[in-house]
């Protein structure tokens, strides 16, 4: 079963053991590849007063990222920070605050969150985004699915006009639109 | 039994016939799903730990022992399992999936052999062979 959840809340997460013992807490999370999949998590200490840590935790030492904590097997799977970043290809972590625009040149709004599919891997499925007028008349957050591969650099992000059609405002049926949008842009042969 | 029902029972020796001390908590080792110790309280002395291979019976009413001198001061690996913080109720329950379950509300033993039965916590009971271990953040247990 895959489980969705925003990057925003997956930042503070306790990383926990499968003995039950706190021995981090997620900082920021590293995406790499094409397809915007999690690469991995840098990491601060526990406490209000924790900075930053010199390892961090690639994906592949993730035995679960649950809705309440990242469980591990042990310390033993943590890596150097520097290592841990070097896997990231796109800048997929700078995408807070770009513009999305529709390859039909629409402007639809800012970018100020990211929307995680977790499964084995957890892949990036959508943006949740501050709408301009053209998208929305109230202004409230909505979030707008992306197809599988997504090209993400400079300052815009231009995604397939057909997003438009598959917006949803909560994470309860978002899943689907990810899927009816992803199965639109196969049907007509279209990607991004 | 439950912990709550077994809290405050009398401990008494059998050889004395005198109260030694009354049930106070329980001390688990969670990765064993067992009970290992009692701490008691109004005991004769500062010794206020009576472990759990020394009890003759955990009765519906009474705890016996053969006589307070079975009591200790914990040291070495009981004494850490005995520390507060590893105490199971009020305990937040975490699954290996990374969710957070609920607290522990209340504990379902044998009083025969001390081996923990279930867990009952606020998201519902958990059965004692899904119990993986106790950290400084959680009890944790295998996903359902």
């Amino acid at each position: 079963m895959t489980v969705l959840m925003r990057v925003t809340e997956v930042s503070g997460r306790p990383v926990v053991t499968v003995r039950g013992d706190d021995v981090a807490q997620v900082r920021d999370v590293v995406y790499g590849g094409g397809n915007g999949e999690v690469a991995g998590f840098t990491l601060a200490g526990r406490g209000l007063l924790a900075g930053p840590l010199k390892h961090g935790l690639p994906w592949g030492g993730v035995r679960a990222l649950g809705r309440d904590a990242v469980i591990i097997d042990d310390e033993s799977v943590f890596q150097p920070r520097d290592e841990v970043i070097a896997r990231a290809q796109a800048k997929g972590g700078d995408v807070f605050g770009s513009q999305v625009l529709t390859d039909d040149g629409v402007e639809l709004g800012e970018v100020v969150d990211v929307v995680l599919d977790v499964d084995e891997y957890a892949d990036v499925v959508g943006y949740e985004i501050d709408p301009t007028e053209a998208l929305s008349k109230d202004n409230k957050r909505v979030l707008i699915p992306l197809p599988d591969t997504l090209a993400v650099s400079g300052e815009r992000l231009i995604v397939p006009a057909a997003a438009v059609d598959f917006v949803t405002d909560d994470l309860a049926g978002f899943g689907a639109a990810v899927e009816a949008f992803r199965d639109r842009l196969r049907e007509s042969g279209s990607q991004a | 039994m439950r912990f709550s029902e077994g809290r405050g029972h009398p401990v008494v020796g059998t050889e004395t016939a005198d109260t030694v001390g009354k049930v106070q908590r329980f001390v688990v080792d969670a990765s064993q799903a067992r009970v290992v110790a009692l701490v008691l309280k109004k005991t004769p002395d500062k010794a206020d730990v009576l472990r759990w291979a020394d009890v003759i019976t955990f009765g519906p009413d009474a705890v016996t022992v053969p006589s307070a001198g079975l009591l200790v001061e914990p040291d070495g690996e009981l004494a850490r399992l005995t520390n507060k913080k590893r105490s199971l109720l009020g305990q937040r329950v975490l699954t290996d999936a990374g969710d957070d379950i609920g607290e522990v509300d209340d504990v379902d033993f044998d009083p025969a052999d001390g081996s923990i039965r279930h867990l009952l916590t606020s998201g519902g009971e958990v059965d004692a062979a899904r119990l993986l271990g106790l950290g400084s953040y959680a009890l944790m247990v295998r996903h359902s």
